[in-house]
């Protein structure tokens, strides 16, 4: 247990460290003279960039704008994924019958949809929910699908023993033995509907950190441009971890032993 | 008249991807008298399991029939409860969860379903385990839950499938004794499935033998030892008697097996 708990804990100082070194090196790297201040900026001047920006109120309404558009992409994803999911896990024709779709969507990128939803949506939030909506759905459509589908057949087998219907089974043994693969799928679409949200504000848009990104990248104003990008991996990183503490919580009972 | 009647049972199973036919189980008939614990023994692939998810009703009958109570069974049914063999307790519900699953599944009416568990656990003797999940428990404590879960729907026949089997032979033993001690309270109509020998004879009024190719009753032995019983039994002279004519049994079995393999 203590072991465990310092191995978890030195991976952390160590993660730390490494992190704080590369900072330390792109400071002196910069100050150095040993690469140019146009092409990476530095952590100072991020930081107090980050200050102003913060204080006119563009971090908030960059921030807001991808945020809205995560959550709606998002939720959209979850709701249609989970849904299609647990029909496709559970009867196995959907299943047949989306398939093509699934293959579809893994093997062309979705940004070459984009001028398509330019053309229906136009340009701007709709096209960027439209976009990121595709870029979450397929973990999550997936791993709820493998999850209704693998449903363990002894459960499966007992509840019936007991007279369960196929209804029950589906509510009582199928739905909430997913819920952890479930989770991993939704975790997996954070990720991806942020990425998605982003991408999409790069090529068109009239807020975000994404347009941030572009809009300071076409000007070469790296530092300005730093800020967001700086913004968007914190971003992830904090949603992401928000669904690994879910995740597991929700996942306690699959653990063999007590951690 | 006998409480399960099986009569000219044949079960055949169609391969996976071929059309070929395996017979399973063939020209099975038996009796099982309420308040009777029939055991059935038998090396592995004599069909023993098939015949018990049988008469749970989970397995469909090919030829023959099969009566409780003189009434055709059709799929499963609250006269019955099966003990699986392992991990069929589902791991996200707690000990009380698992024990109210059956009596959910079954629309139980007969007042309050905590209630009713929790008088099943204490039974099991995991009173103070009613709040632990399975991945929390041993084995042995998880077949008891499993046990209990059985006992909870009131069934008229208990169906048990190798409950004991990935116990280890210690506690493989102590709940052989604690089995018959729940068992004495009602005498519930026990059919209990082992390959195990002692185990076999410790529990039965009667012990059914099979052998493979197809699956077939040998030989009905019954087993005169007294009630209620303890380990001491099993140094007795009966028991000896009885150990040693099963093994006759399950030898020829494995030599017959053998003789194929060769000719193979």
């Amino acid at each position: 247990m203590i072991a465990e708990l310092f191995y978890r804990r030195q991976a952390l100082v160590l993660g730390t460290l490494s992190m704080i070194g590369i900072v330390v090196f792109w400071q002196i790297a910069v100050d150095t003279g040993f690469i140019n201040p146009f092409f990476i900026s530095t952590p100072s001047q991020v930081a107090a960039e980050f200050i102003t920006q913060f204080e006119d109120g563009s971090v908030a309404t960059n921030v807001a704008a991808t945020l809205y558009c995560f959550a709606w992409s998002l939720g959209l994803a979850t709701v249609v994924g989970i849904i299609l999911g647990m029909l496709a896990g559970w009867f196995a024709d959907v299943e047949s019958a989306l398939e093509p779709f699934i293959w579809f969507k893994y093997s062309a990128p979705t940004v070459a949809f984009y001028p398509l939803f330019v053309a229906w949506l136009g340009y701007g939030t709709p096209t960027i929910i439209a976009i990121a909506f595709l870029f979450a759905l397929t973990p999550i459509y997936a791993n709820t699908l493998s999850g209704i589908k693998n449903t363990d057949r002894d459960l499966a087998r007992a509840a019936r023993s007991f007279g369960a219907r196929p209804l029950d089974i589906f509510l009582r043994v199928a739905l909430p033995g997913s819920v952890p693969v479930m989770m991993a799928g939704l975790r997996l679409g954070v990720g991806r509907a942020l990425t998605g949200v982003v991408v999409a504000e790069l090529f068109g848009a009239n807020a975000g950190l994404g347009y941030a990104i572009t809009y300071y990248g076409q000007l070469m104003q790296t530092t300005k441009m730093m800020v967001s990008i700086v913004i968007v991996i914190v971003l992830g990183v904090l949603l992401t971890q928000i669904l690994s503490f879910l995740e597991t919580r929700t996942d306690s009972w699959r653990v063999d032993s007590n951690r | 008249m006998a409480q399960i009647e099986i009569r000219d049972l044949g079960i055949d199973y169609r391969k996976p991807k071929s059309n070929e036919v395996f017979s399973a189980v063939d020209n099975v008939a038996l009796s099982v008298e309420k308040g009777e614990f029939v055991t059935i023994v038998g090396s592995s692939g004599c069909g023993k399991s098939t015949l018990l998810m049988a008469v749970a009703g989970l397995v469909s009958l090919t030829r023959g029939s099969i009566q409780i109570d003189g009434k055709q069974i059709n799929g499963p049914g609250p006269d019955r409860a099966v003990v699986f063999q392992e991990a069929s307790l589902l791991p996200w519900r707690s000990v009380r969860g698992n024990v109210k699953f059956g009596l959910e599944m079954q629309r139980w009416n007969g007042g309050d379903l905590n209630e009713r568990a929790m008088q099943m656990i204490r039974l099991v003797g995991l009173g103070r385990f009613s709040d632990y999940h399975p991945h929390q428990l041993s084995g042995g404590m998880r077949q008891r839950v499993n046990i209990a879960r059985a006992l909870a729907v009131d069934p008229q026949v208990l169906l048990m499938d190798e409950p004991f089997g990935a116990l280890d032979a210690q506690t493989r033993e102590i709940m052989g004794t604690e089995l018959l001690r729940i068992w004495e309270r009602d005498k519930k109509t026990a059919l209990f499935v082992t390959h195990d020998i002692d185990e076999a004879i410790f529990l039965a009024d009667k012990i059914v033998v099979m052998g493979r190719n197809p699956g077939h009753i040998k030989e009905v032995i019954k087993v005169n030892l007294p009630r209620p019983r303890n380990e001491a039994i099993l140094d007795s002279e009966d028991f000896h008697e009885l150990r040693k004519r099963l093994r006759a049994h399950l030898a020829e079995d494995m030599s017959s097996m053998q003789l194929v393999q060769e000719v193979a």
